[in-house]
């Protein structure tokens, strides 16, 4: 397989993109510009890993090419020196042995990089710091046996160093130690020479030196060009990525890289250095031939075979006995699901019970024929695992639509009664591994993890990692960075550095109202033109990896052979590969997704079960609950899952759910897709009876009845395929994944009349529904995920209207939403359920519901709000409460003195005072004046002693001691303080004056406005939105607290977005002048037509006063200097003040 | 044993070039290496192995983005007609352009 002298040479040394900090091209890019220059063959060789290989190895099939895998590794000997680092390359046409030895090659670089052996290579290498990873030579020797690998040593290796150093006589006798530890023919020299100047790295010399070492010791060398980056203008990105790698501005990198030669150079210029190097040393004449041969050889060797050798495209389930199964996966599959049938349709009739049969046995036929009943069984087995550990669990996704999932109980979703199907999660015409998602209980995601590496064996699970790309303030900071930039100014602009992707930066630019004095400045500075093109480069790069959130991956006991795992932040093995690695890989990925919501329902059931001894049982509370309806109606949708944020909130009030498929129909409307479409709009028109329900024909009917005739749902789409063509679901929902091709439209749109109209229908009737599909494109949401979010939103609902203290409890705890907390209490506020301020003797770890002596509830603060409290602190008040004294509190708690005082000022020690609020700075100095000798006590906290007990201050209040702390702050001013929450009063009170001055609406009020009143609005900002809108141009949502009730919704359109400038991201505190918006029957929200600062509003009211104070004043003694001297009246002031106000704030706008 | 014979970009006697800067034109091998330049109407064969030598530049500190971040250099033997050989740098510009830099004798 070799081509023509000249015209092909083959890298074997090549970093990646996903070498990160380091490589600069993704494996796509490198696998293109390789074949277009005439390579039949392309290594790439991350740092420390595997990182970018499935992608370079598809990539390379894309483009026709060979693919060889290895990894550059540093590696160290037996006591733990460091060797340097080497380049390990997988043999191939080895069925997979090559491939698997450099997997557990990478896997024990990484193992063996914690702990002990860490820290013993870290103090032999003489750094303070730990290591990265590395591996030990003689593992590497195990692993290269059988042929099974090459190492390469180059300059970075212990050799390499050596020759850089001129010790020709070391590098000997390293290369000697090398021989002996690794199989014969596993040690090959690596020549790299980037031309650079003579005495430095990189130059010809120690390339020569090198060569001349493998002659002498009869080994072969190979040429590469330790390539990190594809074509020569991306050395600029790769000195970005030295600078991010060094955390260093680039002036200050001792050993920058030492010119922009590490490309992939073609063969021209390849044969080019070789000559150089074989010309700078004394070699025989054919010296230059071998060493070009040698590495096409190598090449040749470790081309891998994708099939054969890594096993792409083959899925690999546990194996039968792991999933608790003894005889035919299959069979055993048939048996639970048919029982499972048994115990959950037989209350719906027998009618169901036979439906659910007829289609248990259609989704059973492509189980079989795909060979998938391992997999439903694991997903099962899971789930158990998961239900065992009584903890909540909810499938999402495509699966949803499977009887087979709910017959199971790994979904809970009826798929049937819901018109959910089949096809759309699993055919024989879909060409990718199933997908099943489960959400569970976010505080208990990792001991379910655990659990299942337990109950599986941790050489069959690996948690997924997930690649992190640089976006824009990532970009900008580390860019900045580069450029030695000062951390102040790269903070000002990598706050706003979002809505917009860094490689447009130049266009937002010039685009965006908000950036215009940010433009400006570009404009005149050369350094942050610069910044604004080397953002745009480093855009998308990988960046690290990090564990996927939810990703596990199960396997058979080849799972380690197949993927390299290094250790997670949370001790857990993870795979190098992505999500995209996973469906080639063949390794079947199930996503456990922590969900907070699932977390804060299950503690509002334990706190009611706690207070009340009743269990709910949210899984079968009736989904046809009035009430909850009408809550949701009532658009107060704050804290319920799905449908609070803003647009929600006026979505749910345009549509007034009625029935839980509402809610099914509600969140599958507010999706990009749908939204583009306007879809929305068309749906609710068709609702209110605005326009007639077009169903275009009777046949389509039952199809579209659910939606009021609009095509919303992907179901909907395939069943009309189905009908039209009798294509069957399965091809049909091929048809639909491909309507958002145009390309593919003419071939979808001849198939489709020609079969319609031998179905019966009239051309006029395929033009309009044709019209309909190829309009819908890939718009549209499926049905499937639609109501398997809808169950939780309904189950928050039904919580929130019926144990409205335990719900606000569970989402305080668990902070499942968009909301701050602060708007949460607010609502609890409203919603009559107190949030009592944080008590020693009574706040626990999480948020819980007190009784009240008048029989309602409320809801106690919980410790982790304290501000800089630790958790061990934390933990030893909740172990010992309830307290006696505050000798007792300090004795068994032994608080720093930074938390013993920041509880004394916020109230939580008031207990100790008789909750006498007056006394309390009497309690702060006291804790204040204490003074004691730092104490070690448990957990290695530092603790101070105090005199205790606090003195009694009686009678002469003269000689009492005081904290000037306290003074003139309000108990709002120290929760936000040390709390950053205020639960006493809303934080907006001290404002309410000014807003009864200015005429401000309240947002209480703003539902009784009829629609198009202008009105002025204020309050903090509590959230902001851009969701997505039809015509592309962009809309800010502000949602505006000012403590009288919900938060007023105010929304800018472009116009006043030009108007406002930046103030619309970055003003927090604001007044807002717009006009009221009827949203449905219930809804109201705003239109913004500017915005000012309030405290400038404040400070600008203040003044005014001051002035008219004193010209009321001299007015005063005018008149009566007047009236005494002549007895005229004086002429007194008075003007609409708010009017006035506003009038000055406009001039001061416009000026 | 691994003695490199005094290569072009050995360390030398530091004999004092003549500053040239004259753009030339240079012709490419086959291989891309340069065989000849023209220089003051006379053709200089290149003798030997050519070494070229890329230079890093510290381009954060100058305006805009460059596209490449080293500048490029040849160093070479060549000789005009039948004269005694010198030792040139030839500097090639990011547009492709030569220059003579210098002669060094």
């Amino acid at each position: 397989m070799t081509s023509a002298p000249g015209m092909d040479f083959a890298h074997l040394h090549v970093a990646s993109a996903y070498s990160t900090h380091y490589g600069v091209t993704l494996p796509e890019a490198l696998a293109e510009q390789a074949a277009a220059q005439g390579a039949s063959f392309l290594a790439v060789t991350d740092r420390d890993g595997l990182y970018g290989a499935v992608k370079h190895v598809r990539a390379c099939a894309a483009a026709g090419i060979r693919p060889g895998l290895g990894a550059e590794l540093a590696v160290h000997d037996q006591e733990h020196r460091p060797l340097g680092r080497v380049v390990v390359l997988a043999h191939g046409n080895t069925t997979g042995r090559g491939y698997a030895a450099l997997c557990r090659a990478v896997s024990a670089a990484h193992d063996g990089g914690s702990g002990l052996l860490r820290e013993a290579r870290a103090s032999a290498a003489g750094h303070s710091t730990s290591a990265g990873p590395s591996i030990s030579r003689a593992r590497l020797a195990d692993l290269a046996g059988l042929s099974s690998l090459t190492v390469l040593l180059g300059p970075d290796s212990d050799v390499g160093l050596a020759i850089g150093r001129r010790d020709n006589t070391d590098a000997a006798a390293r290369l000697t130690h090398w021989q002996r530890a690794l199989p014969a023919d596993a040690v090959v020299l690596e020549i790299v020479c980037h031309l650079a100047e003579s005495g430095t790295v990189g130059s010809v010399t120690p390339a020569t030196r090198m060569l001349a070492l493998a002659e002498n010791a009869g080994l072969p060398a190979v040429l590469s060009n330790a390539v990190r980056y594809g074509t020569p203008e991306e050395a600029v990105t790769a000195d970005l990525a030295d600078a991010a790698r060094y955390l260093l501005p680039l002036a200050e990198i001792e050993t920058p890289q030492t010119n922009g030669q590490a490309w992939l150079k073609p063969a021209g210029a390849m044969r080019q250095v070789a000559r150089m190097v074989v010309d700078a040393g004394l070699h025989d004449a054919g010296a230059l031939e071998r060493l070009l041969r040698d590495t096409e050889q190598l090449a040749d060797r470790c081309a891998l075979d994708p099939i054969l050798d890594i096993g792409l495209g083959r899925p690999r389930m546990p194996e039968a006995r792991i999933i608790g199964v003894t005889g035919d996966p299959v069979t055993e599959l048939w048996r639970r699901a048919r029982s499972g049938i048994a115990d959950l349709y037989s209350a719906s009739g027998s009618r169901a019970v036979e439906a659910a049969h007829a289609q248990l046995a259609h989704e059973m036929k492509t189980v079989e024929h795909l060979g998938f009943a391992s997999y439903f069984l694991t997903v099962s087995r899971v789930a158990d695992i998961i239900r065992g550990m009584g903890i909540r669990i909810q499938a999402r996704g495509s699966g949803v639509g499977s009887v087979l999932n709910y017959a199971l109980r790994t979904s809970s979703v009826e798929p049937i009664a819901n018109g959910l199907l089949w096809e759309r999660f699993l055919s024989p015409e879909r060409q990718t591994l199933p997908d099943i998602d489960i959400d569970v209980e976010s505080a208990r995601r990792h001991d379910i993890y655990r659990e299942v590496f337990r109950a599986f064996g941790s050489d069959r699970v690996s948690l997924m990692s997930m690649t992190n790309a640089y976006r824009g303030r990532g970009a900008v900071r580390d860019a900045g960075l580069a450029l030695g930039l000062p951390d102040a100014q790269i903070n000002v602009i990598a706050k706003q550095m979002w809505r917009f992707n860094a490689r447009d930066f130049r266009r937002a630019l010039e685009e965006k109202p908000e950036l215009e004095a940010l433009a400006t400045e570009v404009r005149e500075s050369q350094q942050l033109d610069l910044l604004v093109d080397l953002t745009a480069r480093l855009d998308r790069l990988p960046r690290h990896i990090s564990v996927h959130p939810c990703g596990v991956i199960l396997s058979d006991a080849s799972l380690l052979d197949r993927t390299p795992v290094q250790a997670s932040g949370m001790g857990l093995p993870m795979s190098q590969y992505d999500k995209h690695d996973m469906d080639p890989m063949g390794l079947i990925k199930l996503d456990i997704l922590g969900v907070r919501m699932q977390s804060a329902m299950a503690h509002a059931v334990e706190e009611h079960h706690r207070l009340t001894g009743e269990s709910i049982d949210l899984d079968q509370v009736p989904l046809d609950d009035p009430k909850t309806f009408e809550l949701i109606r009532s658009t107060r949708t704050l804290g319920i899952f799905q449908i609070e944020s803003p647009g929600q909130m006026e979505l749910v009030g345009k549509l007034q759910p009625e029935v839980f498929n509402d809610l099914t129909v509600e969140i599958s409307l507010f999706r990009p897709g749908p939204m583009k479409n306007n879809m929305p709009l068309k749906y609710l028109q068709a609702r209110h009876g605005e326009v007639a329900p077009d169903y275009i024909h009777p046949r389509f009917e039952p199809i579209l009845r659910e939606t009021n005739g609009v095509v919303i749902f992907h179901e909907q789409v395939m069943r009309l395929f189905d009908e039209l063509t009798g294509c069957g679901l399965g091809k049909a929902d091929v048809f639909r994944r491909h309507l958002g091709k145009p390309e593919q439209l003419p071939q979808i749109e001849e198939y489709l009349r020609e079969r319609a109209l031998a179905r019966g229908f009239s051309v006029k009737v395929i033009d309009q529904i044709w019209t309909v599909l190829a309009g819908f494109g890939s718009f549209g949401f499926a049905k499937a995920h639609g109501a398997a979010f809808a169950l939780p939103t309904y189950q928050s609902a039904w919580l929130k209207t019926h144990h409205p203290a335990a719900f606000l409890a569970g989402l305080l705890t668990h902070d499942p939403g968009m909301w701050p907390k602060d708007l949460i209490v607010a609502e609890a506020r409203v919603l009559g359920v107190p949030v009592l301020p944080l008590d020693v003797q009574s706040s626990a770890l999480d948020y819980r519901v007190e009784d009240l002596a008048d029989g309602s509830q409320g809801i106690r603060l919980a410790l982790p709000e304290l501000v800089g409290s630790t958790e061990t602190e934390r933990a030893r008040i909740a172990r010992h409460q309830p307290f006696g004294s505050l000798q007792d509190f300090r004795d068994r708690v032994h608080p720093r003195r930074r938390t013993f005082e920041a509880l004394a000022r916020v109230g939580a020690l008031d207990t100790f005072i008789g909750y006498d609020r007056t006394r309390r700075h009497e309690l702060l100095a006291h804790i204040q004046s204490l003074r004691g000798t730092a104490v070690v006590i448990r957990a290695d906290q530092l603790a101070f002693e105090v005199e205790l007990p606090v003195p009694r201050y009686s009678g002469d209040r003269a000689g009492a001691i005081t904290s000037l702390e306290l003074r003139g702050r309000t108990q709002t001013d120290l929760e936000l303080l040390d709390l950053n929450l205020a639960v006493g009063t809303h934080q907006m009170t001290r404002f309410h004056a000014l807003f009864k001055e200015l005429g401000v609406t309240p947002a209480s009020e703003l539902g009784n406005l009829p629609g198009g009143t202008e009105v002025l609005l204020a309050g903090v900002r509590r959230a902001t939105n851009t969701p997505p809108m039809r015509g592309g141009r962009r809309v800010v949502f502000i949602s505006l607290d000012d403590g009288t009730g919900p938060v007023a919704n105010v929304v800018f359109f472009h116009d006043a977005q030009e108007r406002v400038g930046g103030q619309v991201f970055q003003t927090n505190y604001m007044l807002v002048r717009g006009r009221t918006r009827r949203s449905g029957a219930r809804g109201v929200s705003v239109t913004g037509e500017n915005l000012w600062n309030l405290f400038d509003v404040a400070r600008q009211v203040k003044e005014r006063h001051a002035v008219e104070r004193a010209a009321a004043e001299e007015a005063e003694s005018a008149a009566a200097y007047a009236a005494e001297l002549a007895a005229h009246s004086s002429v007194q002031r008075s003007s609409s003040r708010a009017g006035g106000a506003l009038h000055h704030l406009n001039a001061a706008q416009s000026a | 044993m691994f003695a490199a014979r005094p290569a072009l970009l050995a360390t030398r006697e530091p004999a004092l070039p003549h500053i040239i800067d004259a753009p030339v034109d240079v012709e490419l091998s086959a291989d891309g290496d340069p065989r000849a330049f023209i220089w003051n109407r006379f053709e200089h064969t290149v003798i030997g192995q050519p070494q070229a030598v890329f230079k890093r530049t510290r381009w954060w500190e100058d305006e805009g983005t460059p596209t490449r971040i080293d500048t490029e250099l040849w160093r070479l033997d060549a000789s005009r007609g039948g004269e005694e050989q010198h030792r040139y740098d030839l500097r090639r510009g990011a547009d492709g352009s030569w220059v003579l830099a210098l002669d060094w004798g």
